[in-house]
């Protein structure tokens, strides 16, 4: 239990709970009115919409404990939603298909970035800023201006699994967030991708396959982008090439926030999903706060900041 | 548990570990031709030569990690073909390097069982490995937590947890590739008395480092070898540490002379009551032209770093001399990064001489350098503070700041304990400064 949910994580709650206090006090409404803010089904839109981040953001945080960093999530979010929404709606295959054509864009994207940086060596950051454009670019080729429209195929009340519509992209996200949390920290694969992001020179005298770990890991980023990617066109019933435009730094910062550190070796998929849902709750309820609006990119920015030299003096102070 | 099972092969006299002509390339450069000695089976066995010897080579070899051109490696009389680190541990081989290549965000148990996990279907299991490191860190008298995580322990215990490391494993023959280069002498003795109890168990030791004292004090048996080639293999008994040096070197090194400190007009560089604490209080001191001055402190070397890296910065505020420290590219057309630790060093200090600044700061200018190039690396220090360069070299290297310096300020506790001139520094006088009880006491 002690290395499943580990402090960093438990600070990273705090900060969600601080965050929610907040905002439930500043938005409290006058008289009788229902709380703008403290709500279930405003609860739930936040959970919904944070979840494309946070699916992606495990990802994230895996590679960047390896010692990386993926760029592409946001442009593989949008080339697999377009080839999923693409692929049902004009070439009317079934819908299971779709979704896992949409799939396969992540795990082919997921190559491509391991193996510029496995085989070609490129540095990561290069590799995956050219793989991103190349997702972006390709979404756009595929889609040609247009978008498809997901949401006239699958009528209200579409339940798969008989799960309601809106939980979808919450479950998936707590599964992947379960099943790589454990993977991650119970795991001999988990424990090589701490190790190589630890000291990499070490992980290969040790014997630890240093290539194969990278692979692995650029390739779960890739397949998870693309889920977020299957479930945002599934949330929000089109798929287009502008999708999650901008999503990779939003979900780099938040498994930053969430503990990771871009130095590699630590880091938690917990603690990413966690970040995810500070972002979350601030962008949902920033724009609620009269005036913010113009603000709320710049308070995000300032929230990164903010808690990361919070966390780098809290580490200095424990040794 | 693992250390145990040595003792039952320590009465075999077979040959232990042979390293049969073996050759490698380079390029151009011939890193060895034709090496060929003997590790007999239970011995402590020394492997010495200056940078560039072929050591490094022929250590990658045994690990797995570099391949030899020709020649053989044999074990127990098997010969030994390894493609892989992981196959040198499979066949018994732990090597501790010289670098710490430890997994600072790992814990203890992380770092020993790393890249051999325990595991169940992949699944790992902590418990045991958790047990067996304990039992390990008792056996070798380490006072540290099997869940600590490395970056939290000293440089000492991160060494040791790599020879831990290897012992975890059913080691037979353990090979350190200068082990002591980041200890303190406390720390290196811990290393050593583990050591010790290693050998009396009947574990193999190859040892490679560049002091003497240590080899001496250790192994039973000294290979040397110089620029790739054999030069011989002598019983430590039968050697003294001159023969041992002359074989390295194939030279003589002369005596060491101290000139009388000559003063100069005003100081080039002055640090006057420089406080910063807690690592240094009330440190003053003068470096004249034509003078090389010696900064000296026992333990917590950052102390006297501190010093020189903070005097640094108040010399770039009060005199403008940050010129002098400007790098310039090396006019010779080497890539610095492809050669050994020596000659690094080298190029560094002909970089710095090629801005001819007036004063030349020295932190550990020969640590992890071999005798030969010290010696160089000494001779141009000279060279230049004879040509009226102010030096001031931060070593915790005593035989060196001796050699060295014309004034040797002693530090202890981040203060100035006192400063030796010529004929007064000898050896007990700076042990007695830098370990007096009080700062009287002098």
């Amino acid at each position: 239990m002690r290395r499943l949910w580990n402090l960093r994580e438990v600070s990273t709650v705090a900060i969600l709970l601080l965050e929610i206090l907040f905002f439930a006090w500043y938005l409290w409404p006058e008289g009788n009115r229902p709380h703008p803010f403290i709500n279930a089904p405003n609860a739930l839109l936040i959970l919904k919409y944070s979840s494309i981040y946070g699916i992606a953001a495990v990802g994230a945080a895996i590679v960047i404990i390896s010692g990386g960093i993926d760029l592409a999530p946001g442009s593989v979010i949008a080339l697999a939603g377009v080839v999923f929404a693409g692929l049902f709606i004009e070439a009317h295959w079934p819908l299971g298909v779709s979704m896992l054509a949409g799939l396969l864009v992540g795990v082919a994207t997921g190559l491509v970035s391991s193996a510029l940086i496995v085989l070609v060596k490129l540095p990561p950051f290069i590799a995956t800023l050219g793989v991103m454009g190349m997702a972006r670019g390709a979404a756009f080729v595929i889609t040609e201006g247009r978008y498809f429209d997901v949401s006239r195929e699958l009528v209200g009340g579409w339940r798969p699994l008989g799960i309601p519509a809106d939980w979808v992209a919450p479950l998936v996200m707590i599964a992947m967030a379960v099943l790589f949390q454990i993977l991650m920290t119970r795991f001999q694969w988990g424990r090589a991708v701490f190790s190589v992001g630890g000291n990499e020179t070490a992980a290969l005298f040790t014997g630890i396959a240093v290539g194969r770990v990278k692979t692995s890991v650029y390739l779960i980023s890739g397949l998870l982008a693309a889920v977020a990617g299957v479930v945002l066109v599934l949330v929000q019933g089109q798929g287009k090439a502008d999708l999650a435009t901008g999503y990779e730094l939003d979900i780099i910062a938040s498994a930053v926030v969430g503990g990771a550190s871009l130095a590699g070796g630590r880091g938690s998929v917990a603690g990413a999903v966690l970040g995810t849902l500070i972002f979350g709750v601030l962008r949902n309820a920033l724009p609620q706060i009269p005036g913010a609006t113009f603000y709320d990119r710049m308070i995000v920015g300032l929230v990164v900041i903010v808690i990361v030299v919070v966390d780098q003096l809290l580490l200095k102070r424990g040794n | 548990m693992p250390l145990e099972s040595h003792s039952k092969m320590s009465h075999k006299s077979m040959a232990g570990l042979e390293f049969r002509d073996v050759h490698k390339s380079f390029g151009a450069v011939k890193a060895l031709r034709g090496v060929s000695f003997t590790v007999e089976e239970g011995e402590s066995h020394a492997l010495v030569g200056e940078n560039g010897a072929g050591k490094s080579t022929l250590l990658k070899m045994l690990a797995g990690i570099l391949r030899a051109d020709s020649g053989e490696f044999y074990w127990h009389g098997d010969r030994l073909d390894l493609g892989s680190p992981r196959e040198g541990l499979e066949r018994g081989i732990g090597m501790v390097y010289q670098e710490t290549l430890c997994f600072p965000n790992l814990t203890v148990t992380g770092n020993i069982f790393a890249g051999r996990e325990l595991t169940t279907g992949g699944r790992l299991r902590e418990a045991e490995m958790r047990q067996r490191t304990r039992a390990l860190l008792d056996e070798l008298h380490l006072s540290i937590d099997p869940d600590d995580v490395a970056e939290s322990l000293s440089a000492a215990h991160r060494q040791l947890l790599q020879v831990a490391r290897a012992l975890a494993f059913d080691c037979r023959i353990l090979v350190l590739d200068e082990p002591t280069t980041s200890l303190t002498d406390a720390e290196a003795d811990h290393l050593f008395a583990v050591l010790q109890k290693l050998k009396r168990r009947g574990v193999t030791l190859l040892y490679v480092s560049h002091r003497l004292p240590e080899v001496f004090r250790l192994c039973d048996r000294i290979t040397v070898l110089r620029d790739g080639a054999y030069v011989g293999t002598f019983p430590r008994d039968e050697v003294t540490h001159d023969h041992i040096v002359h074989a390295m070197v194939g030279r003589d090194l002369p005596p060491r002379t101290v000139d009388a400190a000559r003063h100069a007009e005003t100081p080039v560089l002055e640090i006057d009551g420089l406080t910063r604490r807690p690592y240094f209080t009330a440190v003053s001191l003068s470096v004249h032209s034509r003078e090389i001055v010696g900064l000296f402190g026992l333990m917590r070397r950052a102390t006297s770093r501190d010093v020189l890296i903070r005097s640094r910065k108040e010399r770039r505020e009060a005199e403008d001399l940050v010129h002098a420290w400007r790098i310039k590219a090396p006019g010779v057309e080497v890539r610095p990064d492809t050669l050994s630790g020596g000659n690094q060093q080298k190029v560094v200090l002909a970089k710095w001489l090629a801005t001819s600044p007036r004063v030349l700061l020295l932190d550990e200018p020969t640590k992890g350098v071999d005798v030969g190039a010290k010696f160089e690396i000494h001779e141009i220090v000279r060279r230049q503070a004879a040509d009226g360069m102010a030096c001031l070299v931060v070593s915790s290297d005593l035989p060196e700041v001796l050699a060295l310096a014309h004034r040797i300020v002693v530090m202890r506790e981040g203060r100035v304990q006192g400063t030796l001139v010529g004929a007064d520094a000898t050896e007990q006088a700076v042990m007695h400064l830098a370990t007096a009880e009080h700062r009287d006491a002098s």
